[in-house]
């Protein structure tokens, strides 16, 4: 139907600081325009520090955040236009958040099966209670959970790696065809966080997902995303193939990025011989210089 | 009573600042009388020499927070350290904070032993200026004329390159790089023998992070202070630790020089956990480790990696591996690997 699954023309937020007489204004996010396409799901990852307007364009993209100017179309759905409760369900049915802290997406007084039932119930279309479990079931599984180990649980009973699958898990749900992920690994354990980039690989391939990567580790953006935004103060300073940007870096912020990644670009030359013990000490001769 | 550190960075032979020795960590509950007990932190040794960063990786609900509580002597109920022991240099003969006297503690506290935490918010009272922490913290164990400390305050404060205004404002007047380094500032300031370091860089920038490790290393260096560095971030580890320690529910699996675990990985745990990481450059596919990490509160049998483990045999189920050398300096908890080595 229609050729682009997401289109932002020159949006810009600004926020107001201050009171009435020395009011400031602050562009969260500066004419930001870029496409994404419906027939070839991929993977976007926008990158920037924290002030760089990246989190308010994501929250823009969910429609949580109204732009100052500017137009975000999802899928033919113009998300001024969003008025009534069903186009709210519709434009829900299609992009679906993960947040950073999962202790602030849960309701701690809430059970976490209640949140994957609840939108089970609102998204599908096939009913039945033992289908319900099932495809719960199913969703946490892609996300080494299992029902078994969330049914009854509360958040504080989990830690924050598991909650955020649990939260992966709960998007999976509404079979959306696009994601919207705020920094969705930065909380994740560290032996479980690449199976979650994978993942997001995995939905992309085989559900035909699009996924917004919001992040600061250029590392993870590398290995997953096809194509690649660096944010600065609100502006895209540089964006396009994810491999050419990240390996040659031509915007002075996108290489003072690059600089500060901790595990040195001569040590994965080295690494690059994938054997488990191949593997060269990055680091190693500044520290014992 | 203090040691004079002659040598603030030759950690290979120094003497240990931290015995840790066999600790057991547990939380026990009970309601309505059914009992519960988690245990976070398992038998776990180690040592801290003088002049180096230790760093210590593990998960989250692997036990490091639990373990550094204990360190710190901040054991409150549920937590109740059932075994084993804790020995700093400079507090010998108690076997941890939390059995010594409470005027001893309070007088190595911020003069010997001192901390940087994750949340620089936590440590800074938001409704008073920077300076009155500096004041109420650092004050009592340096002594002097207010004039004096002042000026002290200021030139230790131009060591992680803030401006003596940041002393006027309030907490949240700065931007999170600048609260962390004021947090590093007031760590340092008495020149602490042992700083305990917890996730101090992880809710930083990237590129603020890799200054602020800059930082931590430099005033480590210049004060000979041992640190223990605790994180989840291998790429951290790889920039600043010099020794590090692994660990996995609640148990230590693998400790080498942090050169030597990046390079020579042996334990399967720590060998998935180097090999996933992505790195720009490499487009080889990761391979994601199946399972979750174990429930403390019902642990595997044996080891508790084994049913994860792709080398794990009929042993790892029903036997606890011991932390044993595999070579100098490098020891790690596995069946299977020291077997190999001892062959």
């Amino acid at each position: 139907m229609n050729d682009l699954l997401l289109d932002i023309s020159e949006v810009s937020k600004t926020f107001g600081r201050g009171g009435l007489l020395s009011r400031q204004k602050i562009a969260a996010v500066n004419q930001v325009s870029f496409q994404l396409a419906a027939r070839r799901p991929e993977i976007l990852a926008i990158i920037g520090e924290s002030g760089s307007g990246k989190t308010t364009l994501a929250r823009m993209i969910l429609n949580i955040e109204t732009p100052t100017s500017g137009k975000l179309v999802l899928d033919g759905i113009d998300l001024a236009a969003i008025r009534s409760s069903d186009a709210r369900m519709a434009f829900m049915h299609k992009v679906q958040p993960i947040f950073q802290n999962p202790f602030e997406s849960f309701n701690p007084l809430k059970r976490l099966d209640r949140y994957l039932f609840m939108t089970r119930r609102r998204f599908s279309r096939a009913a039945g209670e033992g289908a319900a479990e099932t495809s719960v079931d199913d969703a946490l599984q892609k996300v080494g959970l299992s029902l078994q180990e969330v049914r009854h649980r509360y958040p504080h009973e989990l830690s924050g790696g598991q909650l955020q699958r649990v939260a992966i898990a709960r998007a999976l749900l509404a079979e959306p065809k696009l994601i919207v992920a705020d920094e969705p690994v930065s909380m994740i354990d560290a032996s479980l966080r690449i199976s979650i980039v994978n993942l997001f690989k995995t939905l992309r391939d085989d559900l035909g997902i699009s996924i917004i990567y919001v992040t600061h580790d250029l590392a993870t953006a590398y290995y997953i995303s096809d194509r690649i935004m660096i944010m600065q103060k609100g502006c895209v300073v540089e964006s396009g193939d994810a491999r050419t940007v990240l390996r040659a870096p031509q915007h002075p912020y996108t290489r003072q990025l690059r600089e500060a990644v901790l595990l040195t670009e001569a040590a994965d030359v080295a690494a690059g011989v994938s054997g488990m013990n191949d593997l060269t000490s990055p680091g190693a001769p500044e520290r014992r210089a | 009573m203090r040691a004079n550190v002659q040598q603030p960075h030759a950690p290979q032979d120094a003497q240990p600042i931290l015995w840790v020795r066999d600790l057991q960590a547990h939380y026990r509950t009970s309601h309505f009388g059914v009992r519960r007990g988690v245990k976070a932190v398992d038998g776990v040794s180690f040592a801290v020499r003088r002049g180096e960063i230790y760093g210590l990786a593990g998960e989250s609900s692997s036990g490091k927070t639990t373990l550094i509580k204990s360190i710190a002597g901040a054991i409150r109920p549920p937590l109740e350290i059932v075994g084993g022991s804790v020995e700093f240099a400079f507090l010998p003969g108690y076997g941890g904070l939390h059995r010594a006297p409470p005027v001893d503690v309070a007088r190595i506290r911020w003069r010997h032993l001192s901390y940087i935490m994750q949340g620089s918010m936590n440590v800074l009272n938001p409704v008073r200026r920077v300076e009155s922490a500096f004041v109420d913290f650092a004050y009592p164990h340096i002594g002097g004329s207010r004039k004096q400390f002042e000026q002290q305050v200021v030139a230790h404060l131009a060591r992680v390159r803030l401006d003596p205004s940041v002393l006027a404002a309030f907490p949240h007047e700065l931007s999170g790089g600048m609260r962390q380094r004021a947090t590093l500032a007031l760590a340092t300031i008495c020149r602490p023998d042992f700083i305990i370091a917890d996730e101090p860089t992880t809710a930083l920038d990237v590129v603020v992070q890799k200054e602020v490790l800059g930082m931590i290393r430099s005033i480590q260096r210049e004060t000979g202070s041992s640190v223990l560095f605790v994180t989840h971030d291998m790429g951290v580890h790889a920039h600043i630790t010099d020794r590090l320690a692994i660990m996995y529910a609640g148990r230590l699996v693998e400790e080498a020089a942090t050169a030597e675990i990046f390079r020579n990985p042996l334990h399967p745990y720590t060998r998935h956990l180097i090999s996933s990481l992505p790195r720009i450059g490499d487009d080889t596919p990761r391979e994601g480790l199946g399972g979750s990490p174990p429930n403390l509160a019902d642990p595997p049998p044996g080891c508790r990696f084994h049913p994860r483990c792709p080398l794990a045999t009929e042993i790892c189920k029903r036997e606890v591996p011991a932390m044993l050398e595999a070579d100098t300096g490098h020891r790690v908890a596995c069946f299977a690997v020291n077997q190999g080595a001892r062959a």
